[in-house]
């Protein structure tokens, strides 16, 4: 899958989980740029992008986001 | 020597003098009277256990340099397991080790079998709950490549045993703190008067307030089989206003005295009665370590248990609460003041409130919506609840308190014989305290604005009463509630 479209996927990921249609990322976006994108709803973010690739992610991976970007490329990383 | 006394003034002035005049602009040499004037301060409350801090500085010093070191993650993660089983071994040795005994061997005769324990006289030494938390998350960090390794030893040790946190808190991150131990501090008049504003607002809080309360409480406590229906209820709820500005007012003091030196340190309370359900009320009552156990409890078990659904998020925080307890000390009333809370955000996480974060929208006169205020009181009963389980003794002590609120043979308004009326002054004081909180809740505490705006002599003025305030009731000298955990 090439990177765009991944991202449209996430971006996806993202307007249903938070419940906002409004959210618009891209590889730079952090946290801190959406206001419902917290601790707690970041482990939702992982379990909906986990179930829609039917991949797994390691506990530290999780924990090394920093940005979509650094999540897209953990992604990438399992041959989707 | 705490805070509020006459010898720490002392012993703050010449470190002060020293620390700004002949040493400024010298950062290594400041750290060096940092930790030098620390490990002085912690030997002044317990001599005794200067070694044991410095051995365990020591080593967590070396393994953090060795788990960046090693390219080998297996090893790595084995480094930190043995750093992070270092502080939990400090903690149950000296916090729990009798309380495990005693607990067991309890189990043991109820199914018949005798047991003679023996109970050990371990003296637990002070801040051990603080400083071991800071040893934790600093191995842990490493490990997880958020931060590298200090190599200036002066200054993570003087990060470990800062004087005005070692005691009780707040229990500052090491990404945070050791980057500002490296940095210019010179004096700097804004920060010193931001941090004497801090120190006085703590002492108000401290002293006219807390202690004020301290007595009257303690004695309903004393003799809860004599007590009312409504003195009990009362006291219950002054208790709750006693452990807030007794810790807040602590918190304050510590964060002011570091903002003197030229640090900022985490901040340890956001106004939490002014929390509307028992999520927000943790995310704003002792931060430092609410937010250190949501990093390294929660936040894995959240991972771990993410495929449960809403299930796996309710066992981490009934985990996680359970942990929060019973950091508090080894008794099974802080074990069931920790599930308590737990089970308090089983119905947030099921309505989904848990995970939404909604700004307060004050009416037009700035008060709260009455929706709102409901909920703040019904989160401060529930607070409430929980702090007389945290106050009692035993869960038979718990038992019998809730059962006097609720038993009116003694008449429910019978004030005779009570003291009760003593606490009206400091009730009186807590409410402007609470007025002002409201008012300033966005800036982190109320002095820092109030008067700024003011005709010159009556800012003063107003600083000068609360000092006076602070002396007329001062004197006391209170243990700080925390300082025994």
């Amino acid at each position: 899958m090439t990177k765009d479209e991944l991202l449209k996927q996430i971006n996806t990921i993202f307007i249903n989980t938070l419940d906002n249609e409004d959210v618009i990322v891209n590889e730079t976006t952090t946290a801190n740029d959406v206001e419902e994108w917290d601790s707690l709803t970041h482990i939702q973010l992982v379990v909906a992008i986990e179930k829609h690739f039917k991949i797994r992610f390691t506990s530290k991976e999780i924990q090394s986001w920093d940005n979509v970007g650094v999540m897209l490329e953990c992604i990438q990383k399992k041959g989707i | 020597m705490v805070f509020n006394s006459f010898i720490f003034l002392f012993f703050f002035v010449v470190v002060f003098f020293f620390y700004y005049f002949p040493l400024k602009g010298k950062t290594k040499a400041q750290n060096w009277l940092l930790l030098l004037s620390s490990y002085f301060f912690y030997g002044f409350a317990d001599w005794k256990m200067i070694p044991l801090l410095l051995v365990v500085t020591i080593i967590t010093f070396f393994l953090g340099t060795a788990i960046h070191k090693t390219t080998n993650p297996r090893k790595s993660s084995f480094l930190t397991i043995l750093g992070v089983l270092l502080g939990i071994g400090l903690l149950v040795y000296f916090k729990y080790f009798n309380f495990f005994i005693d607990s067991f061997s309890t189990v043991l005769n109820s199914i018949g079998l005798k047991t003679n324990p023996q109970t050990f006289n371990i003296i637990m030494p002070l801040g051990i709950s603080f400083f071991t938390f800071k040893f934790i998350s600093y191995v842990i960090e490493i490990h997880r490549e958020k931060i590298e390794p200090s190599r200036d030893f002066v200054a993570f040790s003087t990060y470990i045993a800062f004087f005005p946190t070692i005691l009780s808190g707040p229990i500052d991150r090491p990404n945070n703190f050791i980057p500002q131990l490296q940095k210019k501090r010179s004096f700097n008049y804004d920060k010193v008067v931001d941090g004497c504003k801090l120190v006085l607002w703590g002492m108000f809080q401290k002293i006219v307030i807390a202690d004020n309360l301290a007595g009257v409480i303690d004695k309903v406590w004393d003799d809860i089989p004599d007590q009312s229906a409504s003195v009990l209820f009362v006291t219950a709820i002054l208790y709750s206003i006693q452990i807030y500005t007794d810790f807040s007012g602590y918190s304050n003091m510590a964060i002011g005295i570091g903002k003197i030196l030229g640090f900022d340190i985490a901040k340890n309370f956001n106004y939490p009665f002014f929390a509307r359900n028992i999520s927000e009320f943790w995310r704003k009552w002792h931060m430092s370590l609410t937010s250190w156990l949501t990093d390294y409890v929660f936040m894995p078990l959240n991972i771990k248990f993410r495929n449960l659904g809403p299930l796996g998020m309710i066992l981490a925080i009934i985990i996680n609460m359970v942990v929060v307890g019973m950091w508090h000390g080894a008794s099974w009333t802080f074990v069931v003041f920790g599930l308590y809370h737990g089970l308090l955000f089983i119905p947030l996480i099921l309505s989904g409130a848990f995970l939404k974060n909604r700004k307060l929208k004050p009416n037009k006169y700035g008060l709260p919506i009455f929706k709102d205020f409901s909920k703040m009181t019904g989160t401060f009963l529930l607070v409430t609840i929980g702090f007389v389980i945290f106050r009692a003794d035993s869960i038979g002590q718990t038992w019998e308190y809730f059962s006097g609120i609720f038993n009116l043979s003694r008449g429910f308004l019978n004030y005779k014989g009570s003291e009760i009326g003593s606490a009206v002054i400091p009730l009186i004081f807590s409410v402007i305290m609470f007025i002002l909180e409201w008012y300033y809740r966005e800036i982190h505490y109320p002095l820092a604005n109030l008067g700024i705006n003011w005709y010159r002599p009556l800012r003063y003025a107003m600083y000068y009463a609360i000092i006076i305030a602070v002396f007329w009731y001062g004197g006391k000298e209170q243990q700080f509630i925390y300082f025994q955990f």
